[in-house]
């Protein structure tokens, strides 16, 4: 019993050996995404389609051939050619320079609002979690109200009372999204709360700020992550949707939905816009949802086996 | 004889309604001396636990209700605000939890974590916080700390946690340590180890220790004084020689013939019949009497008062007192 006390001698050398071995076997979370990636053709072909929808995106000044607000009266109405693939709408735009340069817009609002909505509903659905009492039942009734509304129905409402610039959408979908992250947040918080880690930390004087930033907010990240993807497939469809229905992205700026708009007016003369919009939203769309659902069977443990 | 480190005074901490308390501890008093080590024994939910807990105000209250005194250095900690405790928590109390695999944060290196304790009580810069991590790790026994320092807890055995959580535990030195069973979910060749080392650490720092557990062999090692326990009551309180001597209490006398002996033959262990009665179902009189073997009509009535065999050996049982042995 002794003889084992004294740190660093051949008991605990041992042990060390066999320690060494389990940190080389244990995969690390990068380990499992990877994975789950190269081992479905599904998600292999949905990350490339993402990384292609972003690139265009980044680079859609150097991508685009045309300006797209440059109208043209002689070129209206064509068919795709070698000049224009896509061909052209009824004021003579290029509509692959337009679908490009509507790919930023995409990018921007499946970027930012699922973004602003997880720091919003996690900040929400912590507080509620962690403190619980009054505070819990007042944030929990307010976003009990929002899920109420179906997400849709409540973009275009806060959109038809605001108007439609880019701040005023990313607000509705912000408030449209932040919902669905409070509720994930608290539940998890409500579970994390529990563990014996936290008791731990508040044993060593850690203060009350600190434990939710330190020891709460980051055992919770996996289920947020997974739906700041998923979301990003919403909020592009979402946006789209807005911008069609004229209370989103407001022409002449280009915008998935709002060629998809344009193109249903002038339909009988030209189908292409309408196809190439509706074609790359759903593209687009299921990609990104793909890919958040391996994502989430990355980070699920019991599917990951 | 000095001041005692830690006082506690009539503590009580019950549950459930107003009119309907039910209450998991006591009217506990003990006080702890600076540099001893007092071991708190008893069944499961004689409210050892609950004890320890409320002495750091980590009993969420509402539901509980925690009324007494627990005076530490002259502060009374029940009257503290969470913020005036905080500077308590993890500098002058560690606190060590009964869950190694649970009790540290599984996405913060350990090394983080320990480091955690030093930076919110101290003004050291980075660089010597990390030289105290890892004079703490070696101290806890860990091997080949350089690299284990930047080591999620995943990769650790249930041992090795448990020293990572006695180095957070011991990281800014406290004058006392409550380890809540620190070792039971500890296999006995670790449980060993463990104890070996919290004894080494015990020397080099001069902690007191309030050790709570239902082993007697770990207490009869380690502590000094032992305070036996049950259903929210002390029932003997008595330093270690005298305890394992001469038990007064009968609960107490129970416990140690039901402990297994090597040297003697044994066809089946002592057992004490029964278990420990639920909290709220003794409103009155002598909580052990449904299981006691000396048990008298006078024990169904009023509670006993602690009376003293001696200068450290306190017990309450109306039987002894009347030298009913």
């Amino acid at each position: 019993m002794n003889e084992v006390a004294e740190p660093g001698n051949a008991g605990s050398q041992t042990d060390n050996i066999f320690e060494r071995e389990a940190l080389a076997d244990e995969p690390t979370i990068a380990d499992a995404i990877r994975a789950v990636i190269f081992d479905r053709l599904s998600t292999k072909i949905a990350a490339v389609l993402v990384v292609v929808f972003i690139i265009t995106a980044v680079f859609a000044p150097t991508l685009a051939p045309y300006d797209p607000l440059s109208q043209s009266i002689l070129n209206i109405n064509k068919h795709p050619s070698w000049e224009h693939w896509l061909g052209t709408d009824q004021f003579g735009r290029d509509v692959m320079s337009r679908m490009i340069y509507g790919s930023r817009n995409s990018l921007i609002f499946g970027l930012l609002s699922p973004i602003f909505a997880a720091i919003l509903g996690v900040t929400l659905g912590v507080t509620a979690g962690y403190f619980g009492g009054i505070v819990d039942r007042l944030i929990s009734r307010v976003v009990d109200m929002l899920m109420a509304f179906p997400e849709l129905l409540l973009a275009i409402l806060i959109a038809a009372a605001l108007g439609g610039s880019f701040w005023n959408i990313v607000v509705v979908l912000t408030i449209a999204f932040t919902p669905g992250f409070a509720r994930v947040a608290r539940a998890s918080t409500l579970a994390v709360k529990q563990e014996p880690y936290v008791e731990a930390a508040i044993a060593a004087g850690v203060s009350t700020p600190v434990i939710i930033i330190r020891h709460i907010i980051p055992n919770i990240l996996a289920p947020i992550v997974v739906l700041m993807t998923l979301w990003a497939a919403s909020s592009i469809r979402v946006e789209a949707t807005l911008s069609f229905l004229g209370i989103g992205t407001q022409p002449p700026n280009p915008s998935w939905g709002n060629i998809i708009r344009d193109g249903l007016a002038n339909m009988f003369a030209t189908q292409w816009p309408i196809l190439a919009g509706g074609l790359t939203i759903t593209v687009v769309v299921l990609a990104i949802s793909i890919l958040g659902d391996s994502v989430r069977d990355a980070l699920d443990p019991e599917t990951n086996q | 004889m000095s001041k005692p480190l830690l006082e506690i005074r009539d503590l009580n901490v019950s549950f459930g309604t107003k009119d309907k308390p039910l209450c998991v501890v006591n009217d506990v008093s003990f006080s702890i001396n600076p540099g001893e080590a007092i071991g708190v024994v008893g069944e499961s939910g004689s409210g050892k636990s609950m004890t320890a807990l409320s002495i750091l105000q980590l009993v969420p209250t509402p539901p509980a209700r925690v009324t007494g005194q627990v005076y530490f250095d002259g502060k009374d900690l029940l009257q503290l605000s969470n913020s005036e405790l905080t500077s308590i928590r993890g500098k002058e109390i560690g606190f060590i939890f009964q869950e190694p695999m649970s009790s540290l944060n599984p996405v913060m290196t350990i090394g983080d974590q320990i480091d955690e304790a030093i930076m919110l009580h101290t003004d050291l810069s980075a660089d010597a916080r990390r030289v105290k991590v890892l004079e703490l790790l070696r101290l806890v026994g860990m091997p080949d700390p350089e690299t284990r320092i930047d080591v999620y807890p995943d990769q650790f055995s249930g041992g090795m946690r448990q020293r990572v959580v006695i180095a957070i535990a011991m990281a800014c030195n406290p004058k006392l340590l409550i380890a809540d069973e620190p070792t039971t979910a500890l296999d006995v060749t670790i449980q060993a180890q463990v104890l070996d080392m919290m004894l080494d650490i015990r020397k080099q720092y001069n902690s007191a220790i309030m050790l709570i557990t239902h082993d007697l062999g770990v207490v009869a090692e380690f502590c000094e004084r032992v305070i036996v326990m049950y259903a929210g009551h002390i029932l003997e309180d008595a330093d270690i020689n005298s305890l394992f001597a001469s038990p007064k209490h009968p609960y107490t006398q129970g416990l140690l013939k039901s402990v297994l002996t090597l040297t003697e033959k044994q066809h089946r262990l002592y057992q004490i019949q029964g278990s420990v009665p639920p909290p709220g179902t003794i409103k009155e009189g002598c909580p052990f009497r449904p299981r006691c073997p000396v048990r008298m009509d006078r024990c169904a009535v009023e509670m006993p008062p602690m009376k003293s065999y001696g200068p450290t050996h306190v017990a309450a049982c109306w039987a002894t007192a009347e030298g009913v042995e």
